[in-house]
């Protein structure tokens, strides 16, 4: 009887793995490798499926040619690259070092607590690389002044909203709305040099950039459903963002 | 210039949340990448064709750091590419749009499309350059990975 515990035990462990990587956004063809790869180690064959929602996995025992079947929901989209390269650099000495399924699951409890980079850097960052955009574009610095504002006040805003599980649609919308209402006071008030270029870039923080690429990279992988899938949800959320400035942009009446 | 882009993917990178230890490599591959493409386009080359280097060069560049830092050629590449995003075009096309929307005059209007379809079709390039640019290499290069797994 203690066989079935086993895979249970095995399976838990590869499914949080496939889960959480598929959450923090690393490509499908990455995720399998990976899986296949700690699995290897631990002495069982998988087959997998890895979609948006959900992760399905196939044990197989190679003594004994039993299978199993489970599946997971993936953990709540959110970029995250610590949690990606930690579990890559995992999968490695799993092989080279032949860990038991114990030392996996301790090192991605570990993982999970690694720390995010404090709000208040997060946010200023991002305020610079928004005013950064403003310059690359050719704003001078008062523009940049202004798009640093619109971002920093929007992404606390953006901070508040996502805390209370709002739809990510809605609240991407929202936060477009509000970026562009203080940005766009400017060119209304007609300050700085050249104001819509501040407006155009005080909502690039929120380009789904991941998505974009993954998409792309899953399609030529041969991931065709999942790249169709990411891509959608990469222009639904440029959608959102559109939809957003739209919205200030008819307050204005530019 | 160079400067300006490697804080905006400094600024992508804390949002993504990547490792400390690759912040130096993120700035740096980013205003590379972002130079080249600004000095290709002054030798009069198409924006499209310019920007599919600039990030060819980032995905190219990001795999061997990757080995270097041990972390995935993804957490660099990235941050890297996003200072090259068409925003200023996307925008001007939307912009159009709205306009195209309105009740304007025959001439007006005619203006108007045309440079709404050129802003957006650029757009629209400028970003399958920039996506398949990064993934070719890091394509390639997982084939050879496999293979040397295999022989080792």
């Amino acid at each position: 009887m203690k066989q079935p515990k086993q895979n249970t035990v095995v399976s838990d462990c590869l499914l949080e793995i496939g889960s959480l990587l598929m959450g923090s956004g690393a490509s499908t063809n990455r995720i399998k490798v990976t899986i296949e790869r700690i699995a290897e180690t631990l002495g069982y064959e998988t087959e997998i499926l890895v979609t948006h929602k959900t992760v399905l996995l196939l044990l197989k025992n190679k003594k004994t040619g039993k299978v199993f079947n489970r599946f997971k929901k993936t953990a709540p989209h959110g970029a995250n690259f610590k949690l990606v390269s930690g579990i890559s650099k995992m999968s490695w000495k799993v092989v080279e070092e032949q860990w038991t399924t114990d030392q996996v699951n301790q090192e991605i409890m570990r993982l999970q607590k690694a720390t995010r980079y404090p709000f208040l850097l997060t946010l200023f960052m991002v305020g610079l690389a928004d005013a950064a955009f403003c310059r690359l574009f050719g704003g001078a610095y008062v523009d940049m002044t202004i798009a640093f504002t619109a971002t920093c006040i929007a992404f606390y805003f953006r901070h508040l909203l996502l805390k209370k599980q709002f739809n990510f649609y809605l609240c991407t919308t929202i936060v477009s709305f509000t970026s562009c209402l203080i940005a766009g006071l400017a060119v209304y008030l007609n300050i700085g040099v050249q104001p819509n270029l501040a407006f155009a870039t005080c909502v690039l923080f929120l380009i789904p950039g991941i998505p974009l690429i993954n998409s792309f990279t899953d399609l030529i992988d041969g991931n065709v459903t999942n790249g169709l899938v990411r891509g959608i949800n990469a222009m639904l959320i440029a959608f959102s963002i559109a939809l957003g400035m739209l919205g200030s942009m008819y307050i204005y009446n530019f | 210039m160079a400067l300006w882009l490697a804080v905006a993917a400094l600024g992508f990178a804390v949002l993504f949340n990547v490792p400390k230890r690759t912040l130096i490599a993120i700035a740096l591959l980013s205003s590379l990448g972002g130079s080249c493409k600004l000095i290709l386009m002054n030798f009069d080359f198409h924006i499209v064709i310019a920007t599919f280097f600039g990030a060819l060069l980032i995905g190219v560049l990001s795999i061997p750091i990757a080995h270097n830092k041990h972390a995935t050629p993804l957490v660099f590449s990235i941050p890297a590419v996003i200072p090259m995003i068409p925003g200023a075009f996307a925008y001007k096309s939307m912009l159009g749009f709205i306009q195209l929307t309105g009740n304007i005059n025959q001439t007006a209007y005619d203006l108007a499309l045309n440079q709404t379809i050129s802003n957006g079709i650029k757009a629209a390039f400028i970003l399958l350059a920039l996506t398949a640019g990064v993934s070719f290499p890091m394509l390639i290069s997982r084939k050879e990975s496999v293979k040397t797994m295999k022989l080792s």
